[in-house]
């Protein structure tokens, strides 16, 4: 019988059935420990950029969570066949696919056989050493074998790339964009060429960084499905589809595009029809450009003009408005008194009381908007994020506990620290749960998770409900005066939006019937010169 | 008849709005004040050129002639232990307006609180005997 290269492997590093009892023995403890093991995996992974950008949301986040224990759990099982081997080799696809750069692979591994091996230190008693040495070999052959996909990929990515040569060669518009490959290459635009029936047949290198593909991966792959958006897809099905049957020529569209990993860019797209060519001739030219930052920023520029225009309007407003009020206060004052003397009916003096309510509701008011539109100056310090939502869950905990909403934080294990103003935070924190059991209230129960992620430069908080949503996913709630409450000033999350973006961090929200999800970030930062400042 | 002295201390009202003012006025005398009252920065410090020195004043900001500010440093000037309120429908203004040498300095935002503005009188002045 031939040797199979996993049997050769394993004959390498001198696995046996020893080995094999070891583990399967050493796997009772080391159980207990998968899920801590896994969570630790992932904490470290969302510190490294590279790493970090293969995922996708949080949802995959956890669900690789859950299969990096069923993956502990395999490795201790006793039993290594060929099945076991084509599952490795399964999983080292995955990771080729999501383009995990190879050498995280390694680090990662070793990351693993630590954890493990510390396990085995503490749990194994007298059979660590044989443990040890039984891990040290299954985690080699792991490794081996998912690096074996990532050479399957070179190879195959070789004999893309000799294809896609000769049917270069075989062009003759091709082969004249191949001598304009250096200039393709150098232009900060997407450029990709199409071919009659909608593949793509040029993709350069602009192209090749932002998508997260290589040229052989996209290579007589269909552009629209491969590169739009599903939001985006059925326009640019129809367009394209006109651009190729000749009735458009020219066209300019703002669409979304999807990149390898799954992530979506805005994307202003500049098609140009040329003249037919053969069935693999480029007739269609997309010319890109990547307009997701600029985006951002001039979203954000604009909003720090309407900011700056309502500071200088809410100053002068405040002042109108409080002179009148003070002028009623007083004669609200005064006619209390002299009810009280002469005419002392509660009605009456009740009439007067909510008259001079009123007028502190609306001086509230007016100091609120002052707040917002004329904010006083951050006071950065060292703040522990977890500290922080501790303590908004336990200032918005009994007032939740009594409408029937459960609060739950879902922090990591880690200390996180932040350069940042806690007490506006505080203020952030308490204003989102507030809303979130203002809109769970009216049904008598619900669900709020306050999540807090690091990822490679940010903080990512998230506070999410299963409430009834907002009225439309569009709706301006970061609007000053944008308000679904009766009683509400419409204020709330318009200050929340001008303190974080103060701090450097974007905010947004996401909507539909039954998840209601306000996201906001905040830079990290570099701690030591944030508070530079503080000690001079 | 009561053998104490009768204490009626006294108040300077300075507002722009007239109405306002007077108002005021009648409210400090019901509760057991003497008041005076003008309407423009000026004319206050011009008050407090002559004797009898208020005992305290309550003066809006934005006057004409001359702030509530200068008012309240003139006053110090008279009395280094007078007792200022100044009133302002714009708090923060006022507060990188005034410089350490104006404080103390009582600060009260517009809609103004009449008991709270009472309270802090007694606190100061002691309670005044009724009229
Ligand atoms: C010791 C190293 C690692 C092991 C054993 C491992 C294990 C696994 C397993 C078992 C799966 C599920 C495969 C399937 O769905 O069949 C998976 C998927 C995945 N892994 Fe890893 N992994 C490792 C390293 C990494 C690293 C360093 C990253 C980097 C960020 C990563 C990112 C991913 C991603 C993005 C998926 C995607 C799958 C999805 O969307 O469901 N993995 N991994």
């Amino acid at each position: 019988m031939v040797e199979t290269r996993f049997d050769e492997l394993k004959r390498y590093v001198r696995f046996g059935a020893d080995d094999a009892r070891a583990l399967l023995a050493f796997r009772a403890v080391a159980e207990p420990h998968f899920v801590r093991i896994a969570r630790e995996f992932y904490e470290r992974i969302r510190e490294h950029e590279e790493a970090h950008a293969v995922f996708t949301g949080e949802e995959q986040i956890e669900r690789l969570q859950r299969s990096m224990v069923r993956w502990m759990g395999r490795v201790l099982s006793g039993t290594y066949d060929e099945a076991y081997f084509e599952e490795t080799r399964k999983i080292g696809r995955v990771h080729v696919r999501v383009g995990l750069p190879q050498r995280y692979m390694f680090t990662a591994m070793a990351l693993m056989r630590v954890s493990l091996e510390d396990v085995a230190e503490k749990e194994a008693g007298a059979a660590a050493k044989v443990v040890r040495t039984a891990l040290t070999r299954i985690l080699d052959l792991e490794l081996a074998m998912m690096l074996e996909s990532y050479r399957e990929d070179l190879a195959e990515q070789a004999r893309r790339r000799d294809e896609f040569e000769a049917q270069s060669l075989r062009s003759d518009l091709a082969r004249t964009l191949l001598l304009h490959e250096a200039a393709l290459d150098a232009s900060p635009s997407l450029i990709v060429g199409i071919d009659p029936r909608g593949m793509i047949r040029l993709f350069n290198r602009a192209a090749q960084t932002i998508t997260g593909y290589a040229l052989e991966d996209v290579f007589g792959a269909p552009f629209v499905e491969l590169l739009v958006a599903d939001a985006a897809r059925p326009k640019d099905a129809a367009l394209v589809a006109s651009l190729l049957a000749g009735t458009l020529t020219q066209l300019a569209d703002e669409s979304l595009l999807k990149t390898r990993s799954g992530k979506v860019r805005d994307v202003r797209w500049s098609f140009t029809r040329t003249d037919d060519g053969g069935p693999e001739d480029i007739v269609l030219f997309a010319n890109g450009e990547d307009v997701t930052d600029t985006r951002a920023a001039s979203r954000q520029a604009h909003q720090h003009e309407k900011l700056a225009a309502l500071g200088t309007l809410a100053a002068g407003l405040a002042h109108e408005i409080r002179n009148p009020l003070n002028g009623a206060q007083l004669h609200v004052a005064f006619l209390r008194r002299a009810l009280e003397k002469k005419l002392p009916e509660p009605e009456l003096l009740e009439a007067a009381g909510v008259v001079g309510d009123e007028i502190k509701r609306l001086a509230r008011l007016v100091s609120e908007f002052l707040d917002f539109a004329r904010p006083s100056a951050l006071t950065n310090k060292r703040v522990v994020v977890q500290a922080l939502v501790t303590r908004t869950l336990e200032l918005t905990g009994p007032l939740a506990a009594q409408a029937g909403i459960v609060i739950v934080a879902d922090v990591p294990p880690q200390e996180l620290v932040i350069v940042a103003d806690g007490g506006k935070l505080e203020q952030v924190l308490l204003n989102v749960v507030q809303n979130a059991i203002d809109a769970l209230s009216p049904g008598g129960s619900g669900r709020i998770v306050v999540r807090v992620r690091r990822h490679p430069r940010d903080v990512v908080v998230e506070i999410e409900d299963d409430g009834p949503g907002l009225p439309s996913p569009n709706a301006p709630v970061f609007d000053a005066f944008f308000s679904t409450k009766p009683t509400g000033t419409g204020l709330g999350l318009a200050i929340t939006h001008r303190i974080v973006t103060d701090h450097g961090g974007t905010v947004g929200v996401e909507s539909r019937p039954g998840r209601t999800c306000f996201r906001f970030t905040l830079p990290i930062g570099n701690e030591s010169a944030a508070l530079e400042g503080e000690s001079a | 008849m009561d053998a104490k002295p009768t204490h009626r201390p006294l108040v300077l009202v300075v507002d722009a709005d007239a109405r306002s003012a007077s108002l005021l006025a009648r409210l400090l005398y019901t509760d057991g004040y003497d008041t005076e009252v003008t309407t423009d920065g000026a004319a206050a410090v011009a008050r407090l050129t002559r004797n009898p020195v208020p005992d305290a004043i309550v003066t809006d900001f934005h006057l004409a002639h001359a702030d509530g500010l200068a008012v309240a440093r003139y006053a110090r000037s008279r009395g280094p232990l007078m007792l200022v309120f100044v009133v302002t429908g714009h708090p923060n203004a006022l507060s990188s307006a005034a410089g350490p040498l104006d404080e103390p300095l009582h600060v009260l935002t517009k809609p103004l609180d009449y008991p709270d503005l009472l309270a802090r009188l007694v606190a100061a002045l002691g309670a005044p005997s009724r009229a």
